[in-house]
Parts: structure tokens; C-alpha cells; sequence
């Protein structure tokens, strides 16, 4: 594995003090490479904001650290931040959150200015961008003529604009039919896999455990309990095994975070165990017996 | 970021014209009051420049005409005539008082003019004579306005005076002119031994500053001033007359505008409290987000002067059609005036709106799944 973009260790965050106080997020560690899709879940109030918040340099832990391309940012003094969150993260978020008085191209090319690029620069680079994502005709349009698809694509390129290393996505695919809402994953891993850039999306959309590398669940501020659960042979995940993806080879049991996880494995399952071909395991045929949860059915199967 | 501002500002371009119309309509009072104000000190001083005189001999002190009273000998006029660089001396009387025409008042300065006067009289006559005969007035200002024609008659201090001539270019809103000869003004006012002013021409090359000088070192008991100090005087006259008014208006002006542009800008910037707070999450520095609402200020009130400034160059192109006493002049100094109040009203206006944006927080772009 490569040396992590992200890597969290040990994060707290507590609000009020004594009686009144909550720990939102518990001793929560985590790293992210490059070119790697991390998919974050969990019930409401289980802290994923809060998580999202510090991981994008808009709030700070009470303990831990959060170190981004080594650097650590928990660490950096406050006026520092925003300098860091222009250049080195990327955001996407549920309701699209364009600048309602700027067109397409504007929206993305501000935030290069922001970062200190001439305009008529940006505006080059934003006009790739957006030609890249398929909105050529539909660069100089308000948000509020634009679908809700086109927004996100916006919004993904403003993300991309300054070239991150990290980008989060705050439920990416809440707004958006399922056609287009696919569309925006799959973009979204390409940008991942073909760029290198490490994806921390935080949502509900089961949808997304399609194209994640990694699953992880949290509740009450904590990643859930790894005992009890299996462990993914590709990602090394703990993956809850009752609502988990599951595949049966050689008579053995496997679980996994996400369907890509599943697929991965079981295009060539031998990989992932050190002694298989010594073992002649390799040999054995895999017997899919996929199981998905009632959340993961209607079609997808 | 001046970019976004100004895309803020005219996405809704009914709110945006109605403050640039509000904060315009601030400034044309500024500009207006102004503009009457210098037109009427351009004006009130055309009598003085325009009669010819290069010097005027006044009762010791008096250095005006507006709001003055002067009496001295008549016998000084033959004093200032031995005068080395006197070309020419004459007396001319002066009341302000009131001209009756149908029984209506006409506040007006009454000239008397000796008979033959050089020096005095209207430069600029409409219809009629100049020069008025025994029984006769020439006349300018409100009572030509009214349409009074040659031949009407009108009462000058109780007496009946035909009007012989028509005048203009020498009235201002402030007094309309009506000239008289001398006799009849010693007539109506007795003190036929008394002068109100000498008028005073010079010999050619001579400088009517040294010409005053020589008659105030000769003649006891009297001020004289060269035209253009004389005229001078008249106009400052006017200007710490109006001081007070110009003044208060400017401020009704100035707090009109900042209302206008305070309410606009706020409203505006708490709209739009999101989308700063984007602008923060995405990594825009406070700087940027103040420059913004500090951009929109500058923008509204540049747009709402300029706006200003024009309507008030139509309404100085109308005055003189409605009322041709009424001449507005705008100046620079009027107009650097404003540009200063205009940077101070955009600095003022936009302290709340920035004020709203420096507590916000950048998490609210999450905000809606804290809750």
C-alpha cells in the first residue's frame, strides 16, 4: 500500500465540558490512499458530520491527529486552513451549493482565483474541466438553469479545479435520480482511480458501496466493534456479516464491504491468500452464493 | 471578487436599480442644493460685474451690496474724481425693498442711476429703453417673469412708476432689479446730498486695487473695493448665508443614502449567508468574503453617484425652462464633495453586512445534518 493521503489517528471530538458533554466522535483512526474510495455510513447522529467536518479542516478534534500528504493539520493554526482547504481538498456536497449569480464556468473558476490563478487561467482550466464532464453547452448557465445532475458535475469540477489529493463528498447522490445518481459514482471512482486521488464520501445511499473500496460503518462516534465481524479478504475491512456482501469459496466464508470488493475477489480469489497456489487452493471453483439484504435488493442483485 | 459582487448585485436587477434609484436620488439632493447654491452665487454678483465699474466707494466698512445699507456725502464722488487714475466717478443710490405690481410684492434692489450714468445701468435690455425717464422703471427678475410688459405700472415705495424696459441677465432668485433715476429716488427717499456707492471707472492700464487704495488714503470715512473683491464679498455673503441649510441638507442627503445602501447591502449579504459560508468552507480567506460585500457597496453607491450626478445635470438643463431665475451650477468641488461622502457612506453601509459574514461559520455548508 502506498504511503496513506489521509491518515487519522486516534480522533476525539467532545462538545460542552462535564454534564453537558458529548463526545460526538470516539477515538475514531483511519487511513485513506491514494486512488482509494472510502465509503463512511452510519444512522443518523452517529457523528459522520462531525467526522466530516474535522476531515475537511472545518472543525478541530478534541484529540487525535489528521495528517493530509503527511503534513498535520490538526496541528496547523487556524489562519492556515483555508489555504489548505483551497489547494489540497476538494468538496462535494449534497445540495450542489453553486453560487447562485455566477454561470457554470464561474462557479469553477472562481475558486481557482481564489487559489491565486489569473483569471483568464482559471477560466481555461475550468473550461476543460467542465468540457471534460460533459458540460461544453452548458457553460455559461446559472445554476438555476441546470439539472440537478449538471450541478453535481459542476460542483465535482469546481472540486477537481485546483487539483487536490483529497476530496469529500457529503452525500453526493442524496439529490439525484438513480440514473444520474450512478453516473456521479462512477465518475466519481474514475477520478479516483485514473487521478490517484483518494474519495471519502459520507452517505445513505447503499448505491455507493458499488464503486467503494472500502465500507466502514460508524455509530455512536466510533467505527463499529470489529468483533463479530468478518473480515474483507481484499480491503481488510470488518464488514458486518448480516448485512454484508458474501461470497463462498473452498468451503469458506467471505464478507465484504462492497460489491467491488466482492468482484475483485472473486475474479481471482487465490490473490488474496499467500500460500493458495502453494496450496493448489487456486484450483478450487468458487460457488457464488450471494446474499444481498433487503436495503440492497430492488434489482442489484 | 469584484466579479461576484457585481453578479450579487445585478442577479436581481429590480432590487438592484431601486437601491441604485435610492442612493441616486440621495445624491441628486446633495448635488441639487449644491448646484442652486453656486448658481445663485454666480448670479447674485452679475449686477455688480456687469455695471462697468472697476471700483466701488463705499460707507466706511461696507465691502457688499446684498443685506448692506452704505451712505456717504454725495460730494465724495467729486473727491474720487481728483483722484490720480480716476477716469470716471458717479453715484448710484440703492434700497432693497419691494415692488408692488397688482398688489403683489416683488422683493427687488432699487438703483437709483444719475442722469447720462456710463456706469450701472442694465447691460442687457429685452424690450424698452435702458435707461429709465422721469417716472420710469427698468426691470428684471420675478416681476419680467410674470409677464409685466412696457407700459404696465407698478408701485415703488408708494408711488406709481411706469415700466419703461425690460432687463436681463442681472436678477437671481434671491431679488429681482429695478432701476430709477437718481432724482426720483431722492424724491422718494429725500437725502438728495447722499450716495449709497461711487461707482468708478480707471484710465487705462491703471489697477483698480491701487486706484481703491488711493481713494481710501484721500477720502475719510469710506471703503473702496476693486469689482472683483466687491463682487467677491457679495458672493461670500451668500455662501455663510446658505452654509447652515447646505449643510443640513448634505447630511439628509448623506443619511438617506446610507440607509438606502445599509438596508440594500444588508438584505443582499444575509441572503446570500450561505454562500459565504461556502466560499469559507471552500478555502476563501474572511478578506475575500469582506471584499465582496465592500465591493458591492462601492459598486451600488459608484452606480448610484453616477446616476445622481446625471439627473442632476438634466434637472439644471430643465430649472431655467421652469424657472428662468433658477440657474444650478454644478462644480468639482461639489461633485469631489460627494465622491468623498459616497466612499465614506460604502465603508459605513457595509460594516453590518461584514459584521454578519465574519461570525459565520464555514460548517454550515453541513449544517443542515447537524441538526
Amino acid at each position: 500500500m502506498n504511503a496513506p493521503t489521509l491518515s487519522v489517528s486516534h480522533l476525539t471530538k467532545r462538545f460542552g465540558t462535564a454534564a453537558t458533554e458529548v463526545v460526538a466522535v470516539r477515538d475514531v483512526s483511519l487511513e485513506v490512499a491514494p486512488g482509494e474510495v472510502v465509503l463512511i455510513m452510519g444512522p443518523s447522529g452517529s457523528g459522520k458530520t462531525t467526522l466530516l467536518l474535522m476531515l475537511g479542516a472545518l472543525l478541530r478534534g478534541s484529540e487525535g491527529e489528521i495528517r493530509l500528504d503527511g503534513e498535520v493539520l490538526s496541528a496547523l493554526p487556524e489562519d492556515k486552513l483555508p489555504a489548505i482547504r483551497l489547494r489540497r481538498f476538494g468538496f462535494i456536497f449534497q445540495d450542489f451549493n453553486l453560487l447562485s449569480a455566477l454561470t457554470a464556468l464561474e462557479n469553477v473558476a472562481i475558486v481557482a482565483e481564489l487559489a491565486g490563478v489569473r483569471s483568464k487561467d482559471a477560466k481555461a482550466r475550468a473550461t476543460k474541466l467542465l468540457l471534460d464532464l460533459g458540460l461544453g453547452e452548458r457553460l455559461h448557465f446559472l445554476p438555476e438553469k441546470l439539472s440537478g445532475g449538471e450541478k453535481q458535475r459542476v460542483a465535482i469540477a469546481r472540486a477537481l479545479v485546483n487539483d487536490p489529493t483529497f476530496i469529500l463528498a457529503d452525500e453526493p447522490t442524496a439529490n439525484l435520480d438513480s440514473k444520474i445518481g450512478h453516473e456521479i459514482m462512477r465518475l466519481l471512482r474514475s477520478i479516483a482511480k485514473e487521478q490517484g486521488r483518494s474519495i471519502v464520501i459520507v452517505s445513505h445511499d447503499q448505491r455507493i458501496k458499488d464503486i467503494a473500496d472500502r465500507v466502514l460503518w460508524l455509530e455512536d462516534g466510533a467505527f463499529k466493534e470489529a468483533t463479530a465481524m468478518l473480515v474483507d479478504p481484499v480491503c481488510g475491512m470488518h464488514v458486518e456479516q448480516a448485512s454484508g456482501i458474501v461470497a463462498v469459496w473452498d468451503d469458506e466464508r467471505f464478507a465484504f464491504c462492497s460489491r467491488g470488493c466482492r468482484d475483485e475477489f472473486l475474479a481471482k480469489p487465490y490473490r488474496f491468500f499467500a500460500d493458495a497456489e502453494a496450496s493448489g487452493r487456486h484450483e478450487t471453483a468458487v460457488r457464488d452464493v450471494v446474499r444481498q439484504e433487503a436495503a440492497l435488493a430492488g434489482g442489484r442483485t | 471578487m469584484f466579479h461576484l459582487a457585481h453578479r450579487n448585485l445585478f442577479q436581481s436587477k429590480a432590487k438592484a436599480l431601486m437601491a441604485m434609484g435610492g442612493v441616486a436620488l440621495a445624491f441628486m439632493l446633495i448635488f441639487s442644493l449644491d448646484a442652486v447654491l453656486a448658481g445663485l452665487e454666480g448670479r447674485i454678483a452679475s449686477f455688480i460685474e456687469k455695471t462697468g465699474a472697476d471700483v466701488w466707494v463705499a460707507q466706511s466698512g461696507v465691502r457688499n451690496m446684498h443685506m448692506a445699507s452704505s451712505t456717504i456725502p454725495r460730494s465724495v464722488v467729486d473727491q474720487v474724481r481728483t483722484i490720480e487714475g480716476v477716469a470716471e466717478a458717479s453715484p448710484v443710490r440703492y434700497l432693497t425693498n419691494v415692488i408692488v405690481r397688482d398688489d403683489k410684492p416683488y422683493i427687488a434692489y432699487v438703483i437709483g442711476l444719475p442722469e447720462g450714468a456710463t456706469m450701472g445701468t442694465p447691460a442687457k435690455i429685452a424690450a424698452g429703453d435702458a435707461y429709465p425717464k422721469p417716472g420710469e422703471v427698468i426691470v428684471d427678475g420675478a416681476l419680467r417673469q410674470e409677464s409685466a410688459k412696457v407700459g404696465d405700472t407698478v408701485q415703488i415705495l408708494g408711488s406709481d412708476f411706469r415700466i419703461g424696459g425690460l432687463a436681463e441677465g442681472l436678477a437671481s432668485t434671491l431679488s429681482s432689479l429695478a432701476f430709477i433715476r437718481l432724482d426720483d429716488f431722492d424724491r422718494l427717499l429725500g437725502n438728495a446730498s447722499t450716495t449709497s456707492y461711487v461707482l468708478v471707472r480707471v484710465a487705462p492700464g491703471v489697477s483698480p486695487d491701487d486706484v481703491a487704495a488711493r481713494i481710501e488714503a484721500a477720502v475719510p470715512s469710506v471703503t473702496a473695493s476693486s469689482t472683483a473683491r466687491f463682487g467677491g464679498e457679495e458672493r461670500k455673503v451668500v455662501r455663510d448665508m446658505s452654509t447652515e441649510i447646505a449643510v443640513i441638507m448634505n447630511l439628509a442627503g448623506v443619511l438617506i443614502g446610507l440607509a438606502v445602501m445599509a438596508l440594500s447591502v444588508y438584505t443582499t449579504t444575509v441572503s446570500r449567508l450561505s454562500e459565504f459560508g461556502l466560499l469559507r468552507a471552500l478555502g476563501a480567506a474572511r478578506r475575500h468574503c469582506y471584499g465582496v460585500v465592500l465591493g458591492q457597496a462601492v459598486l451600488t453607491v459608484a452606480l448610484g453617484f453616477g446616476l445622481g450626478l446625471a439627473f442632476t445635470y438634466a434637472a439644471s438643463a430643465i430649472a431655467p425652462l421652469v424657472d428662468p431665475l433658477l440657474y444650478m451650477q454644478i462644480t468639482w468641488p461639489s461633485i469631489l464633495k460627494a465622491a468623498g461622502i459616497s466612499l465614506v457612506v460604502a465603508g459605513l453601509a457595509a460594516i453590518a453586512p461584514i459584521a454578519q459574514i465574519s461570525g459565520v461559520d464555514p460548517a454550515i455548508v453541513f449544517r443542515r445534518k447537524v441538526a
